[in-house]
């Protein structure tokens, strides 16, 4: 049984068909993406996914649990995390106390106790603290570590937005085009960061319009046009798919990283 | 512990200036009166600068508070504390019920219904004359007595103004520095991201909301005590733009400059006072000139000027 199942998933704003009648599995431990033109339905995919927007039809079963009906933060407690392709970061906040708000889930410590400094939080706090020096570590953001969030690149923002989804230590976790705007050499750290990702077991749902990167990384791709299924295997059989070609600007793809 | 390194200056500068200064009109008066806006601004702050949510009407719940305690202790003999107690309880009561649809808007729209809230509050006080007074206000409130310790000189209200307001900052610098003050600081920057991080907004703003009401109410509580007066003109909506203005004029976001805020905030007009007929205008320019100057509030803008003094001494040490 895979990880994430989706079934006749629809969703639909006035008018616009956002999903339409949409089926896929994400098994454990893979990288599994999503690709598709613009105005695909992906952003939208992953805003049901994670309780952000409610379908109007079809099941979401995560760990065989219905996430449909929950809300964002409930759907975070069952192990999935996420980036967003416009960032969401806490501009207001440090690169170190963005990281520690991922450890949200992993500590329990009320506001009494916070306000009194009780011993159960310092010692949260302490290990809040590892959690998200390793978090930022990982990443390669250990330079960036005092500093405010307001002040950072584009691309080590994009490096920190999954460094937060990571402190969480979800079992699922979604990029929306991590590698959107990234230079050549930024877009190869990501590509490594994904890989390094995945290689410490968690489940990486991907949507990215780096061809290159997507063939480079996913285990199995799922194509979608205007919501539905175009394609739906392995990078190979996704490259040579016609109709996948014929719906990426008319049979032309660029497969240069 | 270096999120309090401000937090034990203060405690220093509280215990020197009553010492330095004994029986100063402008420590043991103005200073109390300072405190008890520092204590407001403070706990508007933790809503307003750290949780990004407006409120226009935060003088109501200094109203409820300092209410309770007067109608208790006067009209139906209550012994202080357990009035203070009661103003808690009814305050709490009222933020937790209207706090969860009021903070379901955003923006102006949050505004104006905090605003409302505030006014309601007000003409509530107004309007119940027999219970409140009226306009006329009510009087006759007797002070707090603390284990036969009465509070009835200046000296004694510095005392105690001063460690409740030094007590709420810590608290609320400990709250900052923690889990929850994350969760509120992450509300501000982006609810969809602290909500996909565990973070339930909904919660977390009712919460904020409701503490920081408390506190407003504690300190209408010691108010109606130390002033043995209240009247409906200490609750009205002016007021509650009195205390956003300190917490914008400090700067959003830092509990020391909130305090910096309602300092300035009521020491300025003392000090105008010998320009008359000018008072009003001058005290406008001022703040004005300051939100131009030093648009991210006081306190952050004299720490970049201090760091940027800084850089170019060591500068010029260097060469
Ligand atoms: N909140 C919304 N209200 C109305 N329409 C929406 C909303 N969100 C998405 N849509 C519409 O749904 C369709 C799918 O949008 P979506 O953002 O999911 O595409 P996408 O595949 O992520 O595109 P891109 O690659 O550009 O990010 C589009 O036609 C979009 O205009
Ligand atoms: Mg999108």
């Amino acid at each position: 049984m895979a990880l994430l199942e989706v079934h006749g998933l629809s969703k639909s704003f006035g008018g616009v068909t956002a999903i339409a009648d949409l089926d896929f599995g994400v098994p454990e431990g893979q990288v599994y993406s999503v690709i598709g033109p613009n105005g695909a339905g992906k952003t939208t995919l992953f805003n049901m996914l994670c309780g952000i927007y409610s379908p109007d039809e079809g099941s979401i079963r995560f760990l065989d649990r219905e996430i449909i009906g929950r809300l964002p933060h409930q759907v975070a407690e069952l192990g999935v995390s996420r980036t967003f392709q416009n960032l969401q970061m806490f501009f207001n906040m440090s690169v170190l106390d963005n990281v520690k708000v991922g450890c949200h889930l992993r500590t329990r410590g009320r506001i009494w106790s916070n306000a009194l400094r009780l011993p159960g939080t310092r010692r949260e706090e302490k290990q809040a603290e590892r959690w998200a020096r390793e978090a930022i570590l990982f990443c390669g953001l250990d330079d960036y570590l005092e500093s405010h969030a307001d002040a950072l690149p584009y691309g080590v923002l994009k490096r920190l937005e999954i460094a937060r989804a990571l402190a969480a230590s979800p079992r699922l976790l979604l990029m929306d085009e991590p590698a959107a705007g990234l230079n050549d050499t930024e877009t190869k750290q990501m590509r490594s960061l994904i890989r390094q990702i995945s290689g410490t077991g968690i489940t990486v749902l991907l949507v990215e319009h780096n061809m290159g990167l997507v063939m480079d990384v996913s285990d199995r791709i799922l194509v979608i046009d205007y919501g539905s299924r175009l394609a739906e295997g392995p990078p190979e059989a996704i490259q040579n798919d016609p109709r996948v070609i014929e719906a990426y600007l008319g049979g032309e793809i660029e497969y240069a990283v | 512990m270096s999120h309090l390194r401000g937090f034990y200056l203060l405690v220093a500068a509280a215990l020197l200036l009553p010492l330095i200064f004994p029986d100063n009109y402008y420590v043991t008066v103005v200073g109390v009166t300072a405190a008890l806006h520092a204590i407001l601004a403070v706990s508007l702050n933790l809503l307003m600068g750290y949780a990004g949510q407006i409120s226009l009407g935060h003088a109501g719940f200094f109203g409820i508070g300092a209410y309770a305690s007067a109608i208790l202790t006067t009209r139906y003999g209550w012994n202080p504390w357990p009035a203070m107690l009661f103003g808690l309880v009814l305050t709490g009561v009222v933020a937790f019920t209207l706090g969860r649809p009021i903070l379901r808007l955003k923006g102006h729209y949050l505004a104006m219904a905090t605003l409302g809230l505030g006014i309601i509050i007000n003409i509530l006080l107004v309007q119940t004359g027999s219970l409140t007074g009226g306009p006329d206000g009510l009087g006759g409130i007797p002070t707090l007595s603390l284990f036969g310790w009465a509070v009835d000189s200046d000296l004694r209200w510095y005392t105690v103004i001063v460690s409740v307001l030094l007590a709420v900052v810590w608290l609320v610098l400990n709250i900052i520095n923690s889990r929850s003050g994350r969760a509120l600081r992450a509300l501000h920057g982006s609810e969809v991201a602290a909500e996909m991080m565990g973070i339930n907004t909904t919660t977390t703003k009712t919460g904020v909301f409701v503490l920081a009401a408390l506190i407003a109410s504690l300190a209408g509580s010691l108010f109606a005590h130390q002033q043995a007066f209240v009247s409906p003109d200490s609750f009205s909506f002016f007021f509650s733009i009195e205390l956003v203005t300190m917490v914008v004029l400090g700067g959003m976001a830092s509990t020391y400059g909130a305090i910096m805020g309602a300092i300035i905030l009521t020491f300025l007009p003392e000090l105008l006072v010998v320009f008359e007929d000018f008072e009003v205008l001058i005290f406008g320019a001022i703040l004005m000139s300051m939100m131009i100057f030093l648009p991210q509030g006081l306190f952050v803008g004299m720490q970049k000027l201090w760091r940027r003094v800084a850089t170019e001494e060591s500068r010029r040490g260097a060469a």
